[in-house]
């Protein structure tokens, strides 16, 4: 019997809750939307410093001297160089504000005597990083041609080694916004399980149940369960968009790293902990409309400091430190381990021990502050 | 038997100054059906949250026929509908019976049975796959009857099962009652329709301030308005 009990429990929170189109686009669309529109939003800026984006240069050669002509062609094929023809009638400030071109070249006549120097205008907003390589790439071709040297690069290899790591800690959009934006919406479970729970209490269906031969822990499970299990559901449908969906959208694939089936435990445990600070919600907020207000707070909040919003690696120092009172921030790192580190099992363990320790601590706290009744 | 058995039942609730229930006793033969009565704030509901186990820290007995709350057959042997409509309204009115049947141990094929006879009789037969949401007033009485009825109790508990009906569905629910009664159901009924009390049951036991200031025959009351308002008083209970 206790059996068909749970079963039955579980059905009939699994079809309040899938009947009810706010929660579905809350749980569902709103982690989707969220991942796309901000994974388009953050392409440009992960472009540039992942692979340093290509600038826009618009080339000027007025002098057509041997020298100017070769500055011209030595700097239209440099790889770092989409060319771009000057758009007819549009003076330097126009193209800027058009965002033809981030930065124009002009060769004056008398560049081979030595008489006048090559000019370089930039966009007034561009990236200071922009404007420093493009200012060290054309003084450096200028240099090859007036100094006659063929390749400077290959010069300052003998004296310059770069020994920089492959890069490890800064996700592309799609590993910051996949794991970040699933998991965010994994607590948001909070909002439709402490509502449900408290609608229930308010409308006397919970005082109802408990007039029949039903164990209070069966209850529990029966009203855990379910979102424990959307949970999982959650973050499957969201890697599949990420993988199957999103690399096809944005300029960025999405790696599952080498030791995939990690996710499996990550999931498990990070799916506890959602459900965990829903149970804490349904036990502190005496009506529904406090308990959505709680739980979209604390999630929001948890965001913001967990490096769900912004990349933990780029947050400043104190932010850094401060993301770890977040669960999401372990939940993060414990994904962005997978995806992006390869870790093995060991380097995510104490990550889902902090998990485990945050739903443990919430369930605590609710078993001994929620009123049935 | 007696279907019900309650003596020096005292009960204070968390905070509160004054007791609830206060040394009160009541006893519901088997079979009859039961009138209690009450103002506003007297102690009904509470005795009804205590009948069905919802407050236990009280002083005194419970027993329904002879069982003690929280024994599965003892509650098994309740039928409870309470005063707000407690049904889950995006669920259809088969899927709630099929929910609380399975709660209350039947099997698939009982509730299914059941589920059928208890819309025949409170008349929702042909709305038994709509969602609960779309049924009016009356209607969301008599499923809530329904689903009190489902695991042919023992003992009925009706907590103003007629608040926010239309005369037709009343007095469909009071046919419905009265014929569960004969057929040989106890039915204890908390209202404030003086008259149909007066006309079903055959005993009334009025409480106020959490104490019986009355316990009777019904056919010894000739005006049971005037006895009521006599012994409670013609003062308001806002409080």
């Amino acid at each position: 019997m206790i059996f068909r009990q749970l079963k039955e429990l579980i059905i009939k929170e699994m079809l309040l809750l899938l009947r009810d189109r706010q929660t579905i686009l809350l749980l569902f669309l709103m982690p989707v939307a969220l991942i796309l529109f901000l994974s388009l939003a953050m392409e440009g800026v992960w472009t540039d410093k992942l692979t340093g984006r290509k600038i826009q240069l618009v080339v000027e050669n007025k002098s057509n001297s041997p020298k100017a002509n070769l500055l011209a062609e030595k700097t239209k094929s440099s790889k770092m160089i989409q060319n771009v023809d000057r758009p007819m009638g549009m003076d330097n400030d126009q193209i800027f504000a058009d965002g033809k071109a981030h930065a124009i070249v002009t060769i004056p006549k008398g560049f081979d005597e030595g008489d006048k120097p090559v000019e370089i205008y930039f966009d007034p907003v561009i990236d200071a990083g922009y404007k420093i390589a493009a200012r060290s790439l054309i003084t450096g071709l200028t240099v090859e041609v007036v100094m006659g040297i063929e390749n400077l690069d290959a010069v300052v290899a003998s004296l310059v080694v770069e020994k920089t790591k492959p890069n490890k800690e800064l996700p592309t959009p799609l590993q910051q916004n996949v794991p970040a934006y699933a998991i965010f919406a994994m607590f948001f479970i909070a909002i439709p399980m402490s509502i449900g729970f408290l609608k229930e209490k308010k409308d006397g269906t919970l005082q109802r149940l408990f007039t029949y031969p039903v164990n209070t822990n069966l209850v529990v499970l029966g009203k855990i369960m379910p979102y424990y299990l959307i949970n999982i559901f959650q973050f499957i449908l969201m890697m599949l968009v990420g993988v199957y969906i999103m690399s096809h959208i944005i300029s960025f694939s999405f790696h599952l790293g080498e030791h995939p089936w990690h996710m499996l435990p990550v999931t498990l445990v990070v799916a506890a902990a959602t459900t965990g600070f829903g149970v804490l919600i349904a036990a502190l907020a005496k009506t529904p409309e406090q308990s959505s207000t709680l739980a979209a707070t604390g999630a929001i909040l948890m965001g913001v400091f967990g490096g769900i919003m912004m990349p933990h690696v780029l947050m400043p120092v104190l932010m850094k430190k401060l993301a770890m009172i977040s669960p999401m921030y372990w939940a993060h790192q414990a994904y962005l381990d997978i995806f992006l580190r390869d870790a093995v099992f060991g380097t995510i363990l104490p990550k889902l021990i902090v998990l485990a320790l945050f739903s443990g601590i919430c369930f605590y706290i609710a078993g001994r502050r929620i009123k049935w009744m | 038997m007696n279907a019900l058995d309650i003596s020096s039942i005292t009960f204070c609730y968390d905070g509160a100054t004054v007791n609830a229930l206060q040394n009160f006793s009541l006893t519901v033969a088997d079979g009859s059906m039961h009138a209690l009565l009450g103002p506003n704030g007297a102690g009904k509901t509470t005795l009804m949250r205590i009948i069905t186990g919802h407050l236990r820290n009280y002083l005194g007995d419970v027993s329904i026929y002879g069982g003690k709350i929280p024994d599965q057959d003892t509650l098994r042997s309740i039928g409870y509908a309470p005063q707000p409509i407690s049904l889950y309204t995006t669920l259809t009115a088969m899927e709630n019976l099929k929910f609380f049947g399975t709660m209350a141990g039947l099997k698939e094929r009982e509730i299914k049975d059941r589920s059928e006879k208890v819309l025949e009789e409170t008349e929702l037969s042909s709305y038994a796959l709509k969602y609960v949401n779309t049924y009016s007033g009356g209607m969301l009485r008599r499923l809530n009857l329904a689903v009190a009825l489902l695991h042919s109790p023992k003992l009925l508990l009706l907590d103003e099962p007629t608040v926010g009906v239309d005369p037709q569905s009343r007095h469909h629910i009071y046919e419905t009652l009265s014929k569960l009664n004969t057929e040989g159901m106890t039915v204890l009924l908390c209202t404030h329709i003086m008259d149909e009390a007066q006309r079903l049951c055959s005993k009334v036991t009025l409480v106020d301030k959490g104490t019986t200031i009355f316990n009777g025959n019904m056919n010894e009351i000739c005006d049971l308005e005037k006895l009521f308002l006599e012994k409670t008083g013609r003062g308001l209970r806002d409080e």
